[in-house]
């Protein structure tokens, strides 16, 4: 752990479930790191502990052994300093677009004008400012996503935790959420730490990408990304990177 | 709660809800019809014509004695379910929440809950005595559990996401969580409780007006003692008639306060 560079630091990290025979392993000594400013994803097929992986990191479960810092800080519980984002969005019903992003802000020392313009700021940087004083029962999927991204960017966190956000959405919105998150990133110079099972979608996005195995969950291989933003799916570099962690996955 | 009909009522507009309307009033023509015609078979004092119970409404109307009796009856009413429904949310929202206060109230809730509120008269007589506050002891208990197991079923039906989310963007506490969670999201289970129990206490105004308190369900007791079906009548549509505001009053702030469904 080398200073402030290493925005989350993954150490040794290894869950085990209780039950019969000992129990079952859904991590094993699970360790990488994400520098400041980085765009990671981590992939693997279903059973490789990576939503397991995202509640530890996020503070939501405990862990077995290990450590997960974030700034050099461990981990002990959910923490403002980390925002999460839900594939199934969990906003608040009862809550306009506008309420639910103001949520976090409201549990800090804000006055209301400051708390309303920061508001106002995160609406337009998803778009969303047309739909403030709407429900969430209204909105497609895409759109509640956005709103999951504002609520969790206007706390300001170090870091974007995000499990398969667009996992629920059609293709279409996805490719279109996919730009604009890399332009939130760009925007807003957060670490993003990204779960999802979606090779394409982790080569589209990430810097560097966790490729993880099952039984149990571990590190297979991480997997730079070097090719050029904005990515086209129909390069040959993009198709090769694709085939190249399908290969890893398939093993 | 977003029924198959409130949903056919939004989407179909004005003359959806008139058609409604113009049918259940046919209903309740119907209804006076088949009563008119029977009256005409039966001696008053078994079955009185829908004119007569009217006559009689007005009567008691225009004499104060319905005004009395109304206001007697709300005088237990509304105090017994205030505190009942208070009690039984904060009871039922502690106990979901709590896994330490639902696992040392649970036995002792599994035992009192099938005791009927009428089967508390015998305590109500010699705890409080024959007063309003004996008949709103009563409603109280009456209100408390309908309250008490909407408000859990409520809470426990939060989903922990929920939780998970408010507590990664900065809710600490518990009290910070029930306040700014739980509450919200289990408002619509909660509400449902508090308009049930409106409705039920002010059924149970005859079951705790037995023991000799004033009210429109003394009134109710005293007429079938003299066989004045007619007066019996009355009474009970006072009943339904003030039933009909209270719950239509409490659905339309239901229906504010649960805009976002």
């Amino acid at each position: 752990m080398s200073g402030s560079d290493r925005r989350v630091a993954v150490d040794g990290v290894s869950k085990t479930y209780d039950g019969e025979d000992g129990g079952v392993r859904a991590l094993a000594d699970v360790s990488f790191d994400v520098e400041d400013g980085e765009f990671v994803c981590i992939v693997g097929p279903s059973g490789c502990g990576k939503t397991t992986l995202f509640r530890i990191i996020g503070g939501l479960e405990p862990l077995t052994s290990g450590e997960v810092r974030l700034s050099g800080e461990p981990v002990t519980g959910p923490s403002p300093d980390l925002g999460i984002v839900f594939q199934e969005y969990h906003l608040f019903p009862w809550r306009t677009v506008r309420g639910n992003v103001a949520f976090g802000l409201e549990q800090q020392d804000l006055d209301a004008g400051a708390r309303e313009q920061r508001v106002a700021e995160m609406l337009d940087l998803v778009g969303l400012e047309a739909f403030a004083d709407s429900y969430p029962k209204g909105l497609s999927g895409g759109m509640k996503q956005r709103v999951g991204i504002a609520r969790a960017l206007a706390v300001d966190p170090e870091i974007l935790l995000m499990d398969e956000p667009f996992g629920s959405v059609d293709a279409q919105t996805r490719s279109m959420l996919h730009a604009e998150l890399l332009s939130i990133w760009r925007e807003t110079e957060k670490t993003v730490l990204f779960v999802t099972h979606d090779v394409d979608e982790a080569v589209t996005l990430a810097d560097r990408i966790v490729v993880m195995e099952p039984s149990p969950g571990r590190v297979q291989e991480i997997v730079d990304v070097d090719l050029d933003r904005p990515r086209e799916r129909t390069d040959e570099a993009f198709a090769e990177q694709v085939e190249y962690v399908r290969g890893l996955i398939s093993e | 709660m977003s029924t198959l009909e409130t949903d056919l009522g939004t989407d179909f507009g004005g003359d959806y809800d008139r058609r409604r309307l113009a049918r259940g009033a046919l209903g309740v023509v119907a209804f006076l019809l088949v009563w008119e015609v029977a009256s005409w078979f039966n001696p008053a004092y078994v079955l009185p014509s829908p004119r007569a119970v009217a006559e009689v409404f007005v009567v008691e109307l225009r004499s104060g004695a319905m005004l009395t009796a109304l206001t007697a009856s709300v005088t237990h009413w509304l105090p017994g379910t205030v505190v009942g429904t208070t009690l039984g949310i904060a009871l039922g929202v502690t106990m979901a929440y709590s896994d330490l206060a639902d696992d040392v109230a649970t036995p002792l809730v599994r035992v009192l809950r099938p005791v009927p509120p009428l089967a508390l008269i015998g305590f109500a007589i010699a705890w409080i005595g024959l007063n309003h506050a004996g008949a709103a002891f009563i409603i109280a208990a009456g209100a408390f559990w309908i309250n008490y197991y909407a408000a859990y079923g409520g809470v426990d039906g939060v989903p922990e996401e929920f939780l998970d989310v408010a507590k990664s963007l900065g809710v600490d506490t518990d009290l910070g969580l029930v306040r700014k969670v739980v509450l919200p999201s289990a408002l619509p289970e909660i509400i449902t409780g508090i308009r049930t129990g409106i409705g039920r206490c002010w059924m149970l105004i005859i079951a705790a007006e037995l023991m000799g308190v004033p009210g429109v369900g003394r009134e109710l007791y005293t007429a079938s003692q003299n066989l004045s079906v007619d007066a019996v009548l009355a009474y009970i549509l006072l009943m339904s008639l003030v039933y009909l505001v209270l719950d239509t009053g409490v659905k339309s702030v239901q229906n504010r306060v649960l805009a976002w469904q």
